[in-house]
């Protein structure tokens, strides 16, 4: 036992002594661990990512719904959202869109509110006929379609509301008219008060109840989901560079060396693996620390963090020996370690979120460590415990054992570890 | 220049003396621009949110409120048992689910019991992105049996009715008049997409096939540096100096060569982009060949300058594949720039990787031609003319 140990640690060291690795395994995955914050807004406080978009407002109506429109978008609710500028040339608005300048323009056009709250002196008797609708233009840039279909709820959400207090007023005028208790000549002035407090018309017919309310709601940190996924990712490449240890041993003499020497095929091998395991979660673990004292990120149970971290780390190793059982050289171990660390990182969801891949591709995420991994970690970062985490870590050993059990058998039909 | 393409051949004859090279040349990266395409639908397919709702109400209202969202730009409503909605959302296979629960009716709804229920991932933008189409919704179909209760107060305030049928009377013809108001209300907001010269639809997977471009060229362009580095460890480059061949010629060499095999990548993968996504590369090829040249020369400089700071081979293939990844995910080629807050949209600017992907997307997104991109390929011919600089005034054969 003493020897496996002895193996595995001078493995480990060997590694952690390698800058060119520890680059790959530590400094590639933190540095697209913090690329990845500024993409999800982790880092600036948005929910989304986006932030201070740039949108033109053209105001010609400058009448009490324009002008409303324009404040919405200038308000403290959404100052950080977004970054409105004035503007009163319709052309030089667009253009800036054109060139990119901007995501979108707002022209809210002359007329707009005249076209909705109808005019003093208005009769709403039998002559009375809606004014022809005055439509607000939203000009979008293409080529920033996430900014410009906030700018274009936020102008829906608006237009909206407005129609609500605009249908409100109108049933409430008309039904009095047709009652006899409202004189049409007078029911202007009825009309724009109904209308002006429209904005006071509490609309609770239908409650919507989101389970952000609810006494469980969780903020979930995206981090707490790209760290792992960055670092499950590296993590394949450092199995990988561990297996090409064993091919690197062989050819520099060194394996046939050890197996002269009182040690048995098995303990060799066995430190091999033990070397390759402990460097992923040395791995690992640092990721997950770092992020925890830079970012602050929480990552739930800890006990459970750590039995997950072992249990990815074993089966990421199994993937690991498989490769280089498999492979006659260093350079092959290298080649396939690296396309089997890019192809789990895509399938795993290290890249995208599985959800928005097919569904046979859901399933095949199954045969990779990262895809059970991040399931895992994400049950952590929900609110989970280790009893929440029996299905992943499961699959991760059991994934493990068989691979690691067919490498053993490729291995002494291989001869890979005989002297 | 036969010892050019000499060099040039050698270097190919190395790079593809292993099969598994093509895995990184070719399979790989139609693979990713495959699978991350297929994360954003194509202009024909529906582009909405899909929500799902469990309608366990079955009424005229449940009706109705399904009926405002099939109408949304944002939403697609998929209507499925209770049971399904709760474990596809367990198992995160949905992102956002409406619960109408039974009861909901216009009795529910004039005595303020109705709701309904939104269980939405946490931290998931599409589930907020629902959350607004379902409010909206509701407020459309609530709009009107508001409308309808605001009038029955109104008409109470003047003068009081005389029995509660009167009321109730009062209210369904308020009711009929408010739904008719709000069906014949006109649109009041019209979206034009910016003017692109020929009028191209956006399309999502123009951001994915140029930008999974861009990532699977410039890893190998950096790695120039890993080839220097395995020269010199080899002792080959002293070997050069024995030899008629300078030091210019050897880099040209080898840039030229690395630079053809981008070139031959890229378009393929730009054919790719044509034949099976229907993208729009094509249709400048000029424009599109000088995009593609300048930004290959830049990722070349790059790498021939690494080359001169990297010791071992393998500090140059993992620096390269980092450098090449971060750029990537910094200059807009995974997810959209736009999504970066303004000071980091910026500060990425002095990355090849971000005018290499504004160049391509003027061309495949946008429909520009060979003026658009004259600013970028200008900006990428002069980091490679730095790059090359520096990399050249560096160079040492030991």
């Amino acid at each position: 036992m003493k020897k496996l140990f002895l193996i595995g640690i001078k493995d480990l060291k060997l590694i952690f002594r390698d800058r060119a690795a520890l680059v790959f395994m530590l400094l590639a995955p933190f540095l697209l661990t913090i690329g990845m914050g500024f993409v999800t807004g982790r880092f600036s406080g948005s929910s989304s990512g986006l932030s201070d978009i740039p949108v033109v407002i053209v105001n010609l109506d400058n009448e009490q719904l324009g002008n409303a429109l324009a404040d919405v978008f200038s308000s403290e609710e959404l100052a950080d959202l977004m970054e409105p500028t004035a503007s009163s040339d319709i052309e030089a608005a667009r253009r800036l869109i054109d060139e990119d300048e901007a995501a979108a323009a707002v022209i809210i056009p002359e007329g707009f509110t005249l076209s909705i709250i109808p005019a003093e002196g208005t009769s709403f008797g039998e002559s009375f006929v809606q004014p022809e609708p005055v439509k607000i233009e939203v000009y979008t840039n293409p080529s920033r379609p996430l900014s410009a279909g906030v700018v274009k709820a936020i102008v829906d959400e608006f237009v909206s509301r407005v129609e609500e207090g605009r249908i409100a007023g109108m049933t409430s005028i008309s039904g009095l008219i047709q009652s006899g208790l409202l004189d049409p000549q007078n029911a202007e002035s009825e009309a724009r008060a109904l209308f002006q407090n429209g904005n006071q018309i509490e609309n609770t017919a239908i409650t919507l109840r989101t389970n952000r309310e609810g006494a469980e709601a969780i903020e979930f940190d995206i981090l707490a989901y790209m760290a792992p996924g960055m670092a499950l990712l590296f993590l394949m490449y450092t199995v990988s560079y561990g297996g090409r240890s064993i091919l690197a041993e062989r050819s520099q003499g060194t394996l046939p060396r050890l197996l002269v020497s009182p040690t048995s095929a098995a303990q060799v091998l066995g430190g091999k693996v033990l070397g390759i395991f402990l460097t992923g979660v040395a791995q690992v673990g640092i990721l997950i620390l770092a992020s925890t004292l830079f970012f602050g990120v929480e990552w739930g149970d800890t006990l459970g963090v750590i039995i997950l971290i072992l249990a990815a780390v074993f089966g990421a190793t199994g993937w690991g020996m498989l490769i280089t059982a498999f492979a006659r050289t260093q350079a092959q171990i290298g080649s396939l370690g690296s396309a089997l660390m890019l192809i789990f990182g895509i399938l795993g969801g290290s890249f995208i979120n599985l959800e928005q891949m097919p569904s046979m591709m859901r399933t095949l995420s199954r045969i990779t460590p990262n895809a059970w991994g991040l399931d895992g970690f994400t049950t952590l970062a929900l609110g989970g415990t280790l009893p929440n985490l029996v299905e992943p870590i499961t699959a991760l050993l059991l994934m493990g054992t068989v691979l690691f059990g067919i490498a053993v058998v490729v291995f002494n039909r291989n001869g890979i570890m005989q002297k | 220049m036969k010892k050019i393409f000499a060099i040039a051949w050698k270097d190919a004859i190395v790079r593809f003396g292993s099969v598994s090279e093509l895995l990184f040349f070719i399979v790989l990266p139609l693979l990713f621009t495959y699978l991350l395409a297929g994360g954003t639908p194509s202009g024909e397919e529906d582009p909405r949110i899909a929500l799902l709702v469990a309608d366990e109400a079955n009424t005229a209202i449940s009706q109705q409120m399904i009926g405002e969202l099939e109408t949304s730009t944002a939403v697609r409503p998929e209507v499925v048992s209770r049971d399904e909605a709760q474990s596809l959302f367990d198992d995160r296979r949905a992102d956002v689910v409406l619960l109408i629960p039974a009861g909901l009716d216009l009795a529910s709804i004039q005595s303020g019991s109705a709701e309904v229920e939104l269980l939405q991932q946490p931290n998931n933008m599409n589930a907020t992105v629902a959350e607004r189409a379902v409010s909206t919704a509701i407020r459309r179909v609530s709009s009107a049996i508001s409308a309808a209760g605001n009038a029955v107060q109104q008409r109470e305030s003047i003068e009081p009715f005389a029995s509660e049928a009167e009321r109730q009377s009062y209210f369904e013809a308020s009711l009929e008049r408010a739904r008719t108001i709000q069906q014949e209300a006109p649109e009041r907001v019209t979206v034009i997409e910016g003017i692109t010269e020929d009028q191209v639809e956006y399309d999502p997977r123009a951001n994915t096939s140029a930008g999974q471009l861009i990532t699977w060229v410039f890893i190998p362009l950096f790695g120039i540096s890993a080839l220097f580095a395995y020269e010199r460890q080899q002792g080959t480059l002293r070997r050069l100096l024995t030899t008629p061949a300078t030091k210019a010629t050897f880099l040209l060499g080898t840039i030229t060569g690395q630079v053809a095999m981008a070139l031959v990548q890229m378009l393929l993968l730009v054919g790719f982009g044509i034949l099976v996504m229907k993208l729009g590369w094509g249709r400048e090829p000029l424009a599109l060949f000088v995009i593609l040249l300048t930004s290959a020369l830049a990722a070349a400089a790059f790498g021939t300058t690494m080359g001169t700071f990297i010791k071992s081979e393998g500090q140059a293939s993992g620096l390269s594949v980092m450098f090449g990844m971060v750029f990537a995910l910094m200059g807009g080629c995974w997810y959209p720039l736009e999504l970066f807050p303004p000071a980091i949209q910026n500060a990425v600017k002095v990355l090849p990787t971000t005018w290499a992907m504004q160049g391509m997307l003027d061309l495949v997104l946008r429909g520009g031609g060979l003026l658009d991109i004259l600013p970028e390929a200008a900006v990428l011919l002069g980091f490679a003319a730095i790059f090359f600089s520096l990399g050249v005034w560096r160079f040492r054969y030991e």
